[in-house]
């Protein structure tokens, strides 16, 4: 964009065409503390020019540099109406999986991030991933430039160094790569391996699906995708697999949409499935679950083999185990787990971590197929751009040859491997020892700092690709903005080293999808560009069975024991995955889900095991500080945090990476610590180890300080038999043996609203909707993706640790994690608070200058610019969801940097960034339903929009569908339905602030053999 | 006619047989003298202290309310504390001028001057803290009912707008009837200083007084009428900053016997620091005569009425929150006591009810350096009611969740220590250039001013009759 600074073609009005001294003062009035907008490479108004380039003419929008002609808007596109976002389906590749989104895209300037409603893997959801890479677009750490042993360099640098390189095909070459599952990306990689007959490729993912497979391989005799429908299941097992969050379920989003779906309870005459968890910490997954046993992660495989030698007793095709006889061949679980499973064959699901040996996934995959789960719950499909062989194992094979001399280049498509590979590998000397080392990553990382070239790669907003979905559907990847800093994506960058020249991202995508799509191709490729996705793909799924060899596969695992003593178990972290959004400000203050940590890793574990360890395992309400321990395994050692987690197996420490960065930017710098060092190559997963007190301390910033509900009616629950027996369990009167005072008198005068009241309590007028909400806690399981897209939505600022472990986060809606019952395996309750839209709200009452009130549909508003800051309506919140900007936040982190206006481009325009000193808090997404009614008043006169019209991003993002919002009005809709639900119950009923957000109380499917 | 009764004298309110005259050098000759060094001494350190709030007040402007240790629950902190705190010091000076007086209650004279200015830089003190813990406090004004073109309108539900009312009427009223009782001796003062500076502000503020009869049965009247004006006003003023807590609805705040409760504490810890002062001036500026012992025990029987109102008022909070039934009320309660802040509680029990108990002893309510000590502990103990009420009640309330713990920062408790700066300032001002005795009323309970031409025997004694002698400048 540099390269015509002024030649501003889009024009908005005759005076900017004219350029006349009078409009240039006008245009830089317009934003007086960014007076120097108009001359800087990435202004708003540059994004002008850059949009009519991308919806006038999409098809040259790929390239790294606006070299293409930019048209004016004198001929402006269809539907565009300037202030009014257009909407554009794309997809997020995550590792081999690609999710369908919809991308709000205002001014050519992507800003929100919702899934695509007719792609199958979000059906309209998301997870916080998926929410927070917008963020990371706008990241203004991201590397700027290809760099040659660190010096910046430019673009055709690399080019004419790659042609000049890569001319000579009798190189020796290793490529690294990231999984994708982009069929240009393979078919490029199929060309280059063509063209170097000397080179290897390999991937490495430090969290891959490559077990999983090997699993399948050892049972069936080939490499098959598991993918688990729980919407058929009636019983599901989790053996230490988390797959409803997403740094262990690629799947994440779909798995949690189907799962919940099987427990959603309308009625007394619903039914829900059964979930058994079994793991080491607490994961959301175990949470949910009706049933959770604690176990080291050392101990799942002789759990799964146990459970399988039982079964062998009744079902066939189990024989290899029925020679297991160890710890927990006489478990109560066992018994239970066995005749459950074998009630409901067919309809089952047994699933475990991703991490596991193959041996188990192996037994997982005998077990399902004994029990006929197979090509029912659980089918099986061959993944057409995998090699046929065990990726990690290639992985280290591969990088023995490197070390051995055997390469002269290595290439290096994505990843950090110098970051995240097993410490005993020594990548980073293995590097050392070869000529040319060519990196592309987004982050100037660890790797990059290695190798001769880093090339700085686009971001999937911001070029085009494509992929497959967990089962298959194709979809095209369409960019939504050009690079903000000229970055190439991966499939233009192995072109340029097959080719030595730059070819659009554009180009080669259509050239593979011309061999894909069938009939005329331009309609058909934009009917794809539109829908998100090919209809015709998936995967086919496969028949299975057992494979002649498997006894003998499986026999030497069989008699593995548990670690004795204290293991560790190294997890992808929930919301750093591997360390790759390790700059992402929304993921490092996003409380983790189970621990409402922010800002750190920590080393997880039971009391018991802090108090054999040697430190307290009481923690000061009054203060932050934790101890640390030190933790020694396999020779090597490290400090970090030690954090108790109610309900972690005793003896086993888990720990989670991607901390511990330096130099990849200014958010990760100096966050956690780095655990990657006790990996090896021969454990990947747990391990014994020694742990001691350090005999520091260190602060670690928590948001929520306190975990019991001192039996307090916030939370209410119950079994679903005792719900079909007293199904109006979850009232105020049932729990606590009395009603709220006034209410009979209130009933009996026919009022249900609240109490008996002085004061005629007047609700909005009747030409108005009601706006209310519901949050089914029977579906969410707290992964905390309605906090991010809350954060996306409505501008809230990045605060930092320091201000966050002073109790200041600014999230709008939180979600609350409760311990109930025995403190070293108890129950646990997420509940999602965002405002409660109080109607008779605490809040307005004692607000001195009227800053908060009640609109007349029902929403307690908040008006920032007659705000003074008395905080008094935070005091007076009984929920406490009102947050006060105690510094200029939004203008700490919207000034950072040399170019804030990278960040400031993230924020949604339609909703006001805060100043210092007013108090924020849950708008209802006031701007979205304001949208809809001026839309609705406009097309039918009412201002009453039909149900489902407006969604909040809380409930749009949430992919256990536990939210419902809508009119109260109108008795059909969903959330008038909800409300009506026997389920339906509203905290703190007895102060009659009657909140317009209610709860639906959480039931349990409890085995009535095992409570 | 037998005798049935015995005479007792009542103690004179003046000690040591002064004459008028002597009482009016007494006094007076403490403004007229040269400053004292050890004045420069005070003035300088309650300068630097006042320097300490003027910079934390300029910080907290320039950085925002976040300097403080404010957080999520605990949106009310040391700010309010002090607020509260200031006005219920500020208690004492408007009880003792007006309703004393009203109770005619001789003893007020000798202290009432005195109490009043330390209730106007008490309120002063008070005052800053509302208008600077706002996060926006360019727009502070907001809070006053101010036509303007925005069509703007405070909200009269709030508390806090009744507080903005209720402070600021309260201070006006109390400089009002300060500066009125003033008049009479600033023009003693007008006639004794020698500088023509002096004569010429002495003399404006004086207004013409020259204390004729009029001007007598004007300001009799008028003094009464701000006395009567006033009187309601130490009810309600701390009745209504209650109100900031009573009126919501947070556990440990929402309760009905918060107005009584904080006038008792508020008279108590006033009476506290008024003694705390008194002591100290009494002693340099040689007062004893005036500011007698049997004042001091008359303040002391005050706070032990007072302090056991408010420990009356601790037990039955915990009543109530029993008796009452509140899941949410007996938690609170519960967590006061035994809670993360538990110290605190305990410290503010055992000063503000503990230890005026000792007063129950004649001897240790005669006892000058013992009320010194006390009056302090009581004040301390004050301080932490307010802490206690502000942070507990927030700290712990509804939802379990949204617990936490608040603690201060440092430049909470410099803007606290700051505002003993101004305090003292002002203060140290008032003992130099103004009569810290109302000079005029105090000649009005001596003996002298009450010559009875009866002995105790009830015989006549013909009255010794003085020709004034006209007044020597000289002198």
């Amino acid at each position: 964009m540099s390269d015509q600074p002024n030649q501003t073609t889009y024009w908005k009005s005759l005076n900017e065409l004219a350029q006349n001294e009078e409009y240039k003062k006008f245009a830089e009035r317009e934003f007086p503390e960014n007076a120097t907008e108009l001359t800087d490479q990435v202004s708003r108004r540059s994004f002008l020019r850059v949009m009519g380039a991308s919806i006038a003419l999409a098809g040259f929008a790929s390239c790294r540099k606006p070299i293409q002609k930019i048209l004016p808007y004198s001929r402006q596109p269809e539907d565009l109406v300037l202030g009014e976002p257009l909407f554009y389906a794309t997809s997020m590749p995550f590792q081999d999986t690609i999710t369908g989104l919809l991308i709000t895209n205002n001014e050519g300037r992507p800003s929100k991030i919702e899934g695509n409603p007719d792609h199958p893997s979000s059906g309209g959801r998301t997870n916080i991933y998926h929410q927070a890479c917008i963020l990371d677009l706008y990241d203004p750490d991201r590397s700027r430039s290809p760099r040659r042993n660190g010096e910046n360099v430019s673009g055709e640098d690399f080019a004419s160094f790659a042609a000049e390189h890569f001319s000579n095909t009798e190189r020796s070459i290793l490529f690294i790569d990231e999984a994708t599952s982009s069929p240009t990306y393979h078919r490029i990689k199929q060309q280059i391996l063509e063209r170097f007959p000397n080179s290897q490729w390999v991937t490495y993912e430090p969290f891959s699906e490559n077990n999983a497979l090997e699993g399948t391989q050892l049972a069936f005799g080939s490499r098959l995708r598991t993918v688990n429908h729980f919407d058929r299941a009636d019983v599901v097992l989790a053996l230490d697999d988390d797959f409803m969050n997403p740094q262990a379920g690629k799947n994440s989003v779909e798995y949690s949409l189907k799962l919940t779906s099987k427990r959603k309870v309308e009625s007394t005459s619903d039914d829900m499935s059964r979930i058994y968890s079994v793991e080491n910490a607490f994961t959301n997954t175990g949470s949910y679950a009706d049933h959770r046993l604690r176990l080291k992660s050392s101990q799942i495989a002789p759990f799964t083999f146990a459970l399988a030698a039982r079964l062998a007793q009744s079902v066939n095709g189990l024989d290899a185990f029925s020679s297991v006889n160890n710890e927990f061949s006489n478990h109560d679980w066992i018994d239970n787990l066995s005749s459950e499973l074998l009630n409901s064959q067919g309809n089952s699901i047994i699933t475990v971590g991703a991490e596991y040996a193959p041996e188990t996934h192996a037994a997982v995959a005998a077990i399902n197929l004994a029990l006929g789960n197979s090509g029912n719950t659980v089918t099986y499909h061959e993944l057409p751009y995998r090699e046929n062989r065990d990726e990690n194992q290639a992985f280290l094979n591969a990088v023995d040859q490197l070390k051995a001399g055997v390469f002269d280049t290595v290439v290096m498509v994505g990843g950090n491997p110098a970051y995240n590979t097993p410490a005993d590998l020594d990548f980073t000397a293995a590097l050392g020892n070869v000529e040319t080392t060519i990196h592309l990553s987004d982050y100037f990382d660890e790797t990059s700092r290695l190798s001769t070239w880093h090339v700085n790669s686009a971001h999937f907003l911001e070029a085009w690709g494509d992929g497959l979905s967990f089962t298959g559907q194709r979809s095209v990847i369409q960019p939504q903005i050009l690079p903000l800093f000229g970055g190439i994506s991966n499939i233009e960058f192995l072109q340029i080293l097959l080719s030595g020249e730059t070819t659009t991202g554009y180009d080669l995508v259509q050239e593979t999808w011309a061999g894909v799509i069938s009939g005329d191709f331009n309609r058909g490729w934009e009917e794809i560009l539109h829908d998100g996705i090919d209809t015709t793909s998936g995967f086919s799924s496969a028949e299975v069975s057992l494979s002649g060899d498997f006894s003998s596969f499986i026999q030497p695992a069989l008699t593995s024991r548990s670690i004795e003593g204290i293991e560790i178990a190294i997890k992808p972290d929930v919301r750093l995955f591997d360390g790759r959004f390790a700059n992402n400000g929304w993921l490092q203050e996003l409380p983790e889900p189970m621990t409402k940590i922010t800002w750190d890793n920590v080393a997880l574990m039971s009391a018991a095991t802090a108090r054999r360890i040697g430190i307290n395992p009481e923690r000061s309400f009054s203060s932050n500080k934790v101890p640390v321990v030190r933790i020694n395994a396999g020779g090597r050692s490290l400090e970090i945090a030690a954090w108790i987690e109610p309900g972690h197996a005793d003896d086993s420490i888990t720990l989670t990476v991607g901390y511990g960065r330096q130099n990849l930017g200014r958010v990760a710098d100096g966050i956690g610590v780095d655990t990657y060092p006790l990996r090896t190559s021969g454990q990947m997963f747990y391990q014994q180890a020694s742990v001691e007190a350090a005999g520091t301390t260190y602060e670690i910033a928590c948001v929520q300080d306190h975990h019991s509900l001192e039996g307090r009616d916030m939370i209410r629950t119950t079994t679903l038999a005792g719900y079909k027996e007293k199904p109006d369990f979850a009232t105020f009167e049932s729990f606590h043996g009395f009603n709220v005072p006034g209410m009979k008198e209130a009933r009996a005068a026919g009022d249900e609203r609240g109490p008996v009241s002085l004061f005629n309590e007047q609700y909005g007028p009747e030409h108005q909707p009601q706006w209310g909400m519901t949050i089914d806690l029977n579906a969410c399981f707290g992964c905390g993706v309605c906090t991010i897209a809350c954060q996306a939505e409505n501008n809230i600022p990045v605060i930092g640790k320091r201000e966050v472990g002073r109790r200041r986060v600014m999230h709008w809606i939180r979600t609350d994690r409760y311990y109930e019952g025995d403190p070293d395996n108890p129950t646990v309750y997420h509940q999602p608070v965002p405002c409660m839209h109080c109607e008779l709200a605490p809040c307005e009452q004692v607000c001195p200058v009227a800053a908060t009130t009640h609109s007349e549909d029902g929403i307690n508003q908040m008006t920032y610019n007659r705000c003074i800051g008395t905080r008094y309506c935070a005091n007076n919140c009984p929920f406490k969801v009102r947050r006060f900007n105690f510094f200029n936040y939004s203008q700490e982190y919207l000034t950072t940097g040399d170019d804030p206006e990278i960040i400031q481009m993230a924020m949604n325009p339609q909703v006001t960034v805060r100043f210092r000193g007013v108090i924020e808090k849950c708008t209802y997404c006031v701007q979205r339903v304001n949208k809809a009614k001026i839309k609705t008043k406009i097309a039918t006169g009412s201002k009453k929009p039909g149900d489902g019209t407006v969604q909040t991003a809380c409930q749009q993002a949430c992919p256990a569908n536990a939210i419902s919002f809508g009119d109260l009005t109108d008795a059909n809709s969903i959330v008038s339905v909800n409300k009506r639900n026997d389920r339906n119950y509203v905290m703190l009923e007895e102060m009659n602030v009657r909140p317009r957000t209610s709860y639906l109380a959480r039931l349990t499917n409890k085995n009535p053999e095992l409570s | 006619m037998s005798k049935t009764y015995e005479y007792v004298p009542e103690p004179a309110l003046v000690k040591g047989n002064h004459s008028f005259k002597d009482i009016t050098a007494m006094v007076t000759d403490i403004n007229l003298r040269p400053t004292p060094m050890g004045w420069y001494i005070a003035f300088g350190v309650s300068n630097i202290l006042l320097l300490v709030l003027l910079v934390s007040i300029a910080w907290l402007f320039w950085e925002g309310t976040g300097i403080w240790g404010l957080n999520q629950p605990v949106g009310w902190g040391w700010a309010i504390i002090n607020f509260v705190w200031w006005v219920g010091i500020g208690h004492a000076g408007t009880l003792i001028s007006a309703i004393l007086f009203l109770f005619r209650q001789g003893w007020r004279t000798a202290i009432n001057r005195f109490a009043e200015a330390m209730t106007i830089f008490a309120v002063m003190c008070a005052g800053i803290f509302p208008a600077i813990h706002v996060g926006r406090v360019w727009v502070v004004y907001w809070m006053f009912p101010i036509p303007n073109s925005m069509a703007m309108w405070p909200n009269f539900n709030s508390p806090l707008l009744w507080d903005v009312f209720a402070v600021s009427t309260y201070f006006t009223v109390s400089l009002l009837f300060w500066y009125v009782g003033l008049v009479p001796d600033l023009a003693t003062i007008r006639d004794r200083i020698k500088s023509k500076v002096g004569q010429v502000i002495y003399g404006t503020f004086a207004l013409g007084w020259r204390g004729s009869n009029r001007h007598w049965w004007n300001y009799e009247k008028s003094y009464m009428i701000l006395a009567g004006l006033a009187t309601p006003l130490v009810l309600s003023v701390h009745t209504i900053v209650s109100f900031d807590f009573a009126v919501s609805i947070i556990p440990g705040w929402h309760t009905t016997i918060f107005p009584p409760y904080f006038v008792a504490g508020a008279v108590f810890s006033g009476f506290a620091m008024v003694l705390t002062l008194m002591i100290v001036c009494r002693k340099i500026y040689g007062l004893e005569d005036i500011m007698t012992v049997d004042h001091i025990e008359k303040m002391n029987i005050i706070i032990l009425v007072t302090g056991s109102m408010v420990g009356f008022a601790y037990a039955m909070e915990f009543f109530i929150a029993w008796y009452g039934g509140v899941e949410y009320e007996k938690a609170i309660f519960i967590l006061r006591a035994t809670g993360p802040y538990a110290w605190a509680y305990w410290i503010m029990v055992t000063c503000n009810v503990l230890s005026p108990q000792f007063f129950w002893f004649k001897k240790l309510r005669r006892h000058v350096a013992f009320t010194f000590m006390i009056s302090i502990v009581v004040n301390i103990g004050m301080w932490f009611e307010r802490f206690v009420i502000t942070v507990t009640s927030l700290s712990t309330d509804f939802l379990p969740s949204s617990w936490g713990y608040y603690s201060p920062t440092f430049w909470d408790v410099a803007t606290y220590v700051g505002t003993f700066g101004l305090f003292f300032t002002f203060f140290l001002l008032f003992l130099r250039f103004l009569p810290m005795v109302a000079v005029a009323e105090l000649k009005g309970v001596m003996p002298q001013a009450d010559p009875h031409n009866y002995n105790e025997e009830g015989e006549y004694v013909p009255p010794k009759v003085e020709i004034p002698q006209p007044y020597k400048k000289s002198v």
